[in-house]
């Protein structure tokens, strides 16, 4: 599992983010990106030392600058369940893989070294004209 | 060289950060930063007074940015330990 998408599976949850200045951020992630810059929404700021907070409506933090995030446990079991669910989406449903499979990405699997995967989705485009 | 943490996944891991804190627990994820995904960790809090302070801390994202050293934990011995009477000083952070 990767971090970052521990961390997007984390959007709506509260957290706790502590920035290399000791810092520290609570509240809850709005969006992030690949570079771990985080929209925080309903923050509590606590000093280094702890002894100082500041409320602020929203407020977003630079990646680079962020120590560590404090994410509720539950989360890392969210985010199998979208693993699950994603990989059961283009196995079953398979409605957007037929529909780009026409164009050209078909032939780029094709001709790539990922034959294997483009043989496993014919039998599923197959299966498309069946149902409509 | 790339796999070398692969071989620490579900696998206890003992992280020393760049501001010389010890992060144990259980390893679920890393990335080519290094990020890592710590689960059910706890922080080991040194000192030369009192034995080993064990702070509970969860799930957490640690930055690549930030770690210095990732090392498997050997459960039985680990477990062997008594933490309540090791003293010892805390770690100085990093200096670069």
């Amino acid at each position: 599992m990767l971090p970052l998408s521990l961390l997007r599976t984390a959007q709506n949850h509260p957290m706790l983010v502590e920035l290399k200045n000791g810092e520290t951020y609570n509240g809850h992630l709005v969006a992030c990106d690949n570079w771990m810059n985080i929209n925080l929404r309903e923050v509590i700021c606590t000093s280094r030392d702890g002894d100082r907070f500041w409320r602020m409506p929203e407020c977003y933090i630079r990646g680079s600058t962020i120590k560590y995030l404090r994410i509720p446990d539950e989360v890392i079991d969210m985010v199998k369940e979208e693993v699950v669910a994603k990989s059961r989406g283009r196995g079953g449903g398979g409605g957007r893989g037929r529909g780009r499979g026409g164009g050209g990405r078909g032939g780029a699997f094709g001709r790539g070294g990922r034959g294997g995967k483009g043989d496993n989705r014919r039998p599923n485009r197959g299966g498309g004209p069946m149902r409509s | 060289m790339a796999n070398a943490l692969e071989s620490y996944i579900d696998h206890t891991v003992s992280v020393i950060t760049n501001d010389g804190r010890q992060i144990v627990g259980t390893l679920k994820g890393f990335d080519q930063t290094i990020n890592l995904i710590l689960d059910e960790s706890h922080e080991r809090v040194y000192s030369n007074t009192q034995g080993v302070e064990q702070v509970v801390l969860g799930l957490y994202i640690i930055r690549g940015d930030n770690i210095a050293v990732v090392g498997e934990v050997d459960e039985d011995t680990d477990t062997a330990l008594d933490l309540s009477n090791i003293k010892a000083e805390p770690l100085n952070p990093v200096v670069h």
